[in-house]
């Protein structure tokens, strides 16, 4: 019930914003905040408790991140010698398809990392620069999503 | 004035680090290095752009505006990479 809440205020909130809050259309975005609800069920049911706090509070570390992850590969671009040195590595973990997914969308936009999807429960990591020591940051990012669904795990902050 | 030097400053940055994802995308010597390159400068190029031009916004439903084209692009952005990565991984494999 929690997450029909949750979500109802999401899609009201985008819609309010899509549309300037004008109250013409404030009976469309009922009824379309309404069908977004449904239909996000559907695609991503609610199974784990979502902590929306812990998303404020991951937030900051988030935008810190990708901004070093874009400084860093832009530097790498623009650098003569393109200082690269790329590998794969594979990381177990045992987060839900959803969270999985989350926490794959937000490596692909830190320091040197990239998702390429998962098999048998590792998930495919592509590193930039196996020198850099880029993949220290994925088991701290790791328990910070499983945190933001209400998993506390050994590491977590 | 001073919102004025901020949006020049900000957005010219962004542009830079959009410069960098396409430079990135041409040099870097693999699909899977190119998709760093583009996700990530661009990302962080259309934040700057975005806050640059947040200066300019009149009022806080403009600023909000920019605040959600950003972040769907970043969601949009974190995907596409993962999905792209993964069917090119598959390929390599096929290839193989």
């Amino acid at each position: 019930m929690k997450a029909v809440i949750h979500r109802a205020l999401l899609f009201a909130a985008v819609w309010l914003v899509l549309t300037g809050a004008d109250p013409a259309g404030f009976a469309a975005g009922l009824a379309v905040s309404a069908a977004a609800v449904w239909l996000s069920l559907h695609l991503l049911p609610a199974r784990h408790p979502f902590k929306l706090w812990r998303m404020a509070l991951h937030f900051p570390r988030f935008v810190i991140g990708s901004v070093r992850g874009g400084v860093d590969v832009a530097l790498r671009a623009f650098s003569p010698g393109l200082r690269l040195n790329p590998g794969w590595i594979e990381v177990p973990s045992d987060l839900p398809d959803g969270a999985r997914a989350a926490l794959g969308g937000e490596l692909s936009l830190m320091p040197g990392t990239l998702v390429a999807g998962s098999a048998e429960g590792k998930l495919i990591v592509h590193l930039l620069d196996t020198d850099a020591g880029f993949d220290a940051a994925i088991p701290r990012e790791e328990a910070e999503i499983a945190a933001l669904i209400g998993r506390a795990r050994a590491g977590a902050p | 004035m001073m919102a004025d030097v901020a949006t020049y400053v900000l957005t010219a940055l962004g542009l830079v680090f959009f410069v960098a994802g396409t430079v990135g995308l041409l040099r870097f010597p693999d699909t899977f290095s190119r998709l760093h390159a583009l996700t990530k400068a661009d990302n962080l190029g259309l934040g700057f752009i975005a806050l640059g031009v947040a200066f300019q916004a009149d009022t806080w439903a403009q600023l909000a505006m920019l605040a959600l084209i950003w972040a769907l692009a970043l969601l949009a952005a974190g995907t596409v990479a993962q999905l792209v990565a993964r069917a090119a991984l598959a390929q390599v494999q096929v290839d193989e």
